[in-house]
């Protein structure tokens, strides 16, 4: 009879302690359904599920130049601009990428800007297959979040098992402070191509 | 003391056969569970896929969504403004209304190339080259008004690579036909 | 006969502990319930408010009788504005700000405000982790509608749950008046934007 209710006892406990094990190591849902990320690194091409991506240049700015409905405006901000320089195309069909995350040493999210408004070498990029585009992603970020950091591409905001790009920052050159050592004082967005890297915009070889 | 069971003994034999009928029902009943709750998805995933393909031969006109398809004319070439190694592409389609309802039967109407290797290229707008006189796109088509008996051209503008000219093959999905879609064989040179 | 009573009475028991734990505890809730409720406390206007995912420090109230940073006013219309310094406290960008503040005791024509970013009068842009900016809180008012000298704004904070009950996602729920700030409200002249907490001038 005691060793019937101990017996039970025992039974119990090791029941409560497993479903409480479980429950506890239960993977997140949020975890789960997460994007599926595929690792890279600047200039290299990264093959997602739809799209691949190659990081061809980052450029840090103190302020950013744009013309907004035939506007000249000087964007300022507490941090660094982040412009972010890809070469885009599609896997299998058409498609578009719409998300850009600036992702920091440490985690934190950096989505990118939305006080640029519609620009055409702005996110969502329409993307065809076989062919090259480039396509700008912009963030504002504190001085703090770019060393070790990540840029994250994807198809779409939320984006459940979809994949996304994960490319590793670590080839930016930093000083010992973590800043980048190259800063400019301004940057404009209009001029960019011509400025800085025409004649040898990446062409994918075919 | 004195209670005495006034049910039958259980027949071992009954109770056997119960349990069996039971595990033959859970394999039958699990698999139904799962055809049920997940038909509407997958319903819903078919029709709106171009999975597919009907084939089509050159000067062939097709019923599909209610109409009469046939590939009018497929050309390219280096016009407009271009990425290097890309080509400019125009599909054009005379179709015969059949079913006027236009916006019901054409929904989600998609204009695709296709390549030998399966890839897709979707509508994209080039600056300098337009549809031919009279030619509208799918979505200009759906609120034309086109009445039952007109015939109409369908078409759209696209940017191709150089290495998937020689194979492209135009293509039509329709959201009343999916998963079905038209691909059709390219005009003979 | 012994041994079916006391059989019984483990029963009753079993069954009882259940029932009385259950009173008990409601008693309790109860007592708690009908305790004096504590109302929203005054928060002090000077000091940082930790509200949820924003730390908050209000700038300054002003009535304006002209457009300010960029929003547009209707004929004879003037605009409750309300400066804040906001940080983002959470681990990802965000815009989830529109309900944090409201004007009491004010009759708003329309209760959701425009957001603006003062920097360069941006719609309610997503506000990054740890980077403060200065935001403008427009709420349009008829041009006759009286504001208060001192003006109590209703600050809203959430909580945030790793996993949310329906989906078992993170997120920000459950939001609750965390307090009220009192800020003296000045009257703008139609002449012009106000000449401090111009774009650019930081903090």
């Amino acid at each position: 009879m005691r060793i019937r209710v101990l017996g039970n006892l025992a039974v119990l406990c090791a029941t409560v302690a497993l479903s409480y094990g479980m429950q506890v190591t239960k993977p997140h849902y949020a975890d789960l359904t997460a994007p599926i990320p595929i690792d890279g690194a600047m200039n290299d091409t990264v093959r997602a599920r739809s799209f691949a991506v190659r990081l061809d240049k980052v450029i840090f700015a103190r302020q950013l130049k744009a013309s907004q409905f035939g506007q000249e405006k000087l964007l300022t901000t507490s941090g660094l601009w982040v412009v972010a320089t890809t070469s885009l195309t599609a896997t299998g069909a058409s498609t578009a990428v719409a998300d850009g995350t600036w992702q920091g040493p440490t985690g934190l999210r950096y989505h990118q800007t939305e006080r640029l408004g519609y620009r055409q070498d702005m996110p969502p990029h329409g993307v065809d297959p076989g062919l090259d585009k480039r396509g700008l992603f912009v963030f504002e970020v504190p001085s703090d979040q770019i060393r070790g950091a990540r840029l994250l591409i994807a198809a779409r905001q939320f984006g459940p098992l979809d994949a996304q790009a994960r490319i590793s920052l670590d080839a930016l050159p930093t000083g010992a402070d973590g800043q980048p050592s190259d800063i400019l004082p301004e940057f404009d967005l209009d001029a960019a191509p011509g400025q800085t890297s025409q004649g040898q915009t990446p062409q994918g070889k075919t | 003391m004195s209670a005495v069971s006034t049910e039958p003994a259980v027949d071992p034999q009954a109770e056997r056969k119960w349990r069996r009928g039971g595990l033959l029902a859970l394999a039958i009943l699990l698999p139904l569970t799962l055809a049920e709750t997940s038909y509407d998805s997958v319903r819903e995933w078919l029709h709106g896929e171009d999975l597919i393909a009907r084939d089509v031969e050159f000067g062939q006109s097709v019923p599909f969504g209610g109409s009469g398809w046939k590939l009018a004319d497929l050309r390219g070439g280096k016009a407009g403004r271009l990425p290097d190694h890309a080509f400019a592409v125009i599909a054009t389609f005379t179709v015969t209304i059949g079913d006027p309802d236009l916006r019901k039967q054409w929904l989600g109407c998609k204009l695709m190339l296709t390549d030998a290797a399966g890839r897709r290229w979707l509508p994209d707008f080039i600056s300098g080259v337009s549809l031919p006189e009279g030619a509208m796109n799918c979505a200009q088509a759906i609120f034309s008004g086109a009445r039952k008996g007109d015939v109409i051209t369908v078409g759209d503008t696209f940017i191709v690579p150089e290495d998937a000219v020689k194979t492209i093959r135009p293509a039509v999905g329709l959201g009343s036909e999916r998963p079905w879609y038209l691909r059709f064989q390219r005009p003979p040179k | 006969m012994f041994k079916t009573a006391r059989s019984k009475i483990q029963t009753w028991i079993t069954a009882g502990a259940g029932t009385i734990a259950a009173l008990f505890v409601a008693g309790v809730m109860g007592a708690f319930g009908a305790l004096p409720a504590h109302g929203p406390p005054q928060l002090p206007p000077d000091a940082v408010i930790d509200a949820g995912r924003w730390r908050l420090q209000p700038v300054r109230a002003y009535v304006s009788h002209a457009g300010v940073h960029g929003v547009p006013l209707k004929p004879g219309q003037k605009a409750l504005v309300l400066e804040v310094d906001m940080t983002n406290r959470t681990a990802q960008s965000d815009k989830g700000y529109f309900n944090v503040f409201t004007p009491d005791g004010i009759v708003l024509p329309d209760s959701s405000p425009m957001i603006v970013l003062t920097r360069d009068s941006t719609m309610t842009p997503e506000l990054h982790p740890g980077m403060t900016e200065r935001m403008a809180y427009v709420w349009p008012l008829a041009g006759d509608n009286a504001v208060p000298a001192n003006l109590a704004f209703g600050v809203t904070a959430e909580i945030f749950k790793p996993r949310d009950n329906l989906h078992g996602t993170p997120g920000w729920y459950n939001p609750y008046r965390l307090g009220t700030v009192t800020l003296p409200v000045t009257d703008l002249p139609a002449t012009g934007q106000p000449a401090i907490g111009q774009p650019g001038s930081g903090s």
